[in-house]
């Protein structure tokens, strides 16, 4: 009798596990340019479904993330600036609270191998804990949103399609945002098409001659084809006293790191003003000229700054000119990373 | 999107149908009834622990709790001829109060009477750096830092008039994974006495409570050197029920 029992109940089992296979989510694709590293990310645990990725873009703009739900994490990643805080120097939360540094750009994440100006976050599957419970940021919890989506009916269906289990958890939360930030890949830009000699990408002399300067004198800490590092570096800023920011060394706890920031990419920069970890140059300008004649020596300042780099005017007009070829139009306007309108479909 | 030709994909992985039916199957075939219940006993030297009840340290600290949470994880049994036999996923997150869960059940485990049982007081390496884990691991839990990646391994909160913070608080938020931080430390026991499948293991707080001094060490929140301190007295707290 009991050995009917478990082999009546061995192929219901079959025909539910033939049911989930039946139902299958849309997949979407990871791609990007063949001659580029791999990613560092490894994807293993997304589903690297359409449900997820639209779940993920749901929780991306919701509101519903912050204490008191008024702010989002595109509040302060706003797409049309590279998923950054454009016009304010240091990033600021819930009931106008002012934090410490410039909301950092969301751009070919997969490429990171830590997160955060400090390199605080080691997984990007983790990274937007720190926003969520940052008292100056969103102020909530992961328990506390947890709570809410589970009893939001938006969320359940959402659930339900992306991972079908209506049941809302920390992780799937965190897996479903992942999905949505690490699609955030731009290599469309002029001088992408540049390197590829595809239409739309041919250089004048300027952006040539932009090109060269930009090879000879920043491409060492801010490398072609993502123009960032995973390294930390101090690059010659003086401590704005009223932050006191150490940057990695808060992280590290060696005195070695003091003063050392991420390298952040340059893509899109024309876009991602204010520049620097806390912000404090409004203009491409402002930073060409900081490196050509503000570095201050200390004993962490980066190899690389050590000697002074000089650059003519013309240089320096040329440099600014080529970094606009880093603008990529169709990743910021890309209508499947803005605020979702509509039920999700495609 | 991309219009030339040189694209590279990471498709999605497709569900490995066999491996459910085999996965199902063996659930359901091979259920297996060798386990072993760990129950956690709490107590301050001879007195059971409870919340906010009043005790007295060597040190004469009086203290109170209010909370006490922490991660026992990969466990293993190594046995009298000296095999190690690993029990997969079986990481647990333990609370003394409020109703939250002081057994662990590890399930398809064969052990005989004088094997040891292997575990880890906090979460390793491996799992700090894995991004989102789901099930007691799942950062929803209350038992990670957002600011700097990593599990917080131990959790014992409460006050003591011996400490001059706000409201007499003491926070202790043990972790960090990377040295010469790290403070997941490895403990074993004998299985003596495992009657019925059920393992008693003390937790006695007086233990460290007799060994800080608490007007001096009273908020750790972060990894480091104070956090190593007290890492290194906690598996002084778990002991065989004899």
């Amino acid at each position: 009798m009991n050995k009917l029992i478990k082999n009546i109940s061995f192929i219901i089992g079959i025909f539910i596990c033939l049911g989930f296979v039946l139902v299958k989510n849309e997949e979407v694709f990871f791609e990007y340019p063949e001659y580029w590293p791999k990613p560092v990310y490894n994807f293993s645990k997304l589903s690297m479904t359409e449900e997820e990725f639209q779940l993920g873009r749901h929780l991306f703009y919701d509101p519903l993330l912050s204490r008191d739900e008024t702010i989002s994490c595109a509040s302060c990643h706003l797409q049309a600036t590279g998923f950054t805080h454009v016009d304010h120097d240091l990033s600021h939360g819930i009931e106008g609270r002012i934090g410490t540094r410039n909301s950092i750009s969301i751009m070919n994440l997969a490429w990171n191998t830590s997160f955060m100006w400090d390199g605080g976050v080691n997984h990007i599957e983790v990274q937007s804990l720190a926003p969520i419970s940052s008292e100056n940021e969103m102020d909530s919890s992961l328990a506390t949103i947890v709570e809410k989506l589970n009893k939001s009916e938006k969320y359940n269906s959402l659930f339900e399609n992306a991972y079908r289990d209506s049941i809302v958890t920390g992780q799937k939360i965190l897996l479903a945002l992942t999905q949505f930030v690490v699609m955030l890949n731009t290599y469309n830009s002029k001088y992408d098409k540049y390197i590829r000699s595809e239409i739309g990408g041919e250089f004048t002399e300027q952006e040539n001659s932009g090109l060269n300067v930009f090879r000879n004198n920043c491409a060492s800490c801010h490398k072609e084809p993502l123009f960032s590092s995973t390294d930390f570096k101090n690059n010659g800023l003086n401590i704005d006293s009223t932050l006191n920011d150490f940057g990695r060394m808060r992280v590290t706890k060696k005195p070695q790191d003091s003063l050392k920031f991420k390298v952040p990419t340059l893509r899109n920069i024309q876009f991602t003003q204010p520049y620097m970890h806390d912000g404090r140059f409004e203009t491409l300008q402002e930073v060409i000229n900081h490196y050509t004649s503000d570095v201050q020596h200390g004993p962490t300042l980066a190899n690389e700054l050590q000697e002074q780099i000089t650059l003519t005017h013309k240089e320096k007009v040329d440099l600014l000119v080529f970094l606009r070829t880093l603008t990529d139009q169709e990743f910021l306007y890309n209508k499947r990373f803005s605020y979702p309108r509509e039920t999700p479909t495609n | 999107m991309l219009k030339s030709k040189t694209i590279t994909t990471i498709r999605s992985k497709k569900i490995k149908l066999v491996t459910l039916v085999v996965l199902f199957a063996n659930s359901i075939l091979f259920a297996q009834e060798n386990y072993l219940k760990i129950e956690i006993n709490p107590f301050f030297k001879t007195k059971v622990l409870e919340k906010n009840s009043w005790y007295v340290s060597k040190n004469n600290d009086s203290l109170q709790f209010t909370k006490i949470k922490f991660y026992l994880t990969d466990f293993k049994i190594l046995t009298k001829e000296g095999k190690i036999k690993q029990l997969p996923n079986s990481d647990f997150l333990v609370g003394i109060f409020n109703g939250e869960s002081k057994s662990i059940l590890l399930e398809n485990v064969s052990y005989k009477t004088g094997d040891q049982l292997l575990f880890n007081i906090g979460v390793n390496e491996k799992m700090n750096t894995s991004g989102a884990l789901s099930g007691a691991l799942d950062p929803a839990n209350g038992m990670y830092w957002s600011w700097q990646s990593g599990y917080i391994n131990f959790k014992i909160e409460g006050k003591s008039p011996s400490c001059s913070t706000r409201k007499n608080k003491f926070q202790f938020h043990i972790g960090g994974y990377k040295k010469p931080f790290a403070a997941t430390r490895s403990k074993s026991v004998t299985i003596a006495n495992a009657i019925n499948n059920v393992l008693i293991i003390d937790f006695d707080i007086a233990t460290l409570f007799d060994s800080i001094d608490i007007s001096n060490l009273n908020q750790v929140m972060i990894p480091g050197k104070e956090a190593v301190e007290i890492a290194d007295i906690l598996p002084d707290l778990f002991s065989l029920n004899e």
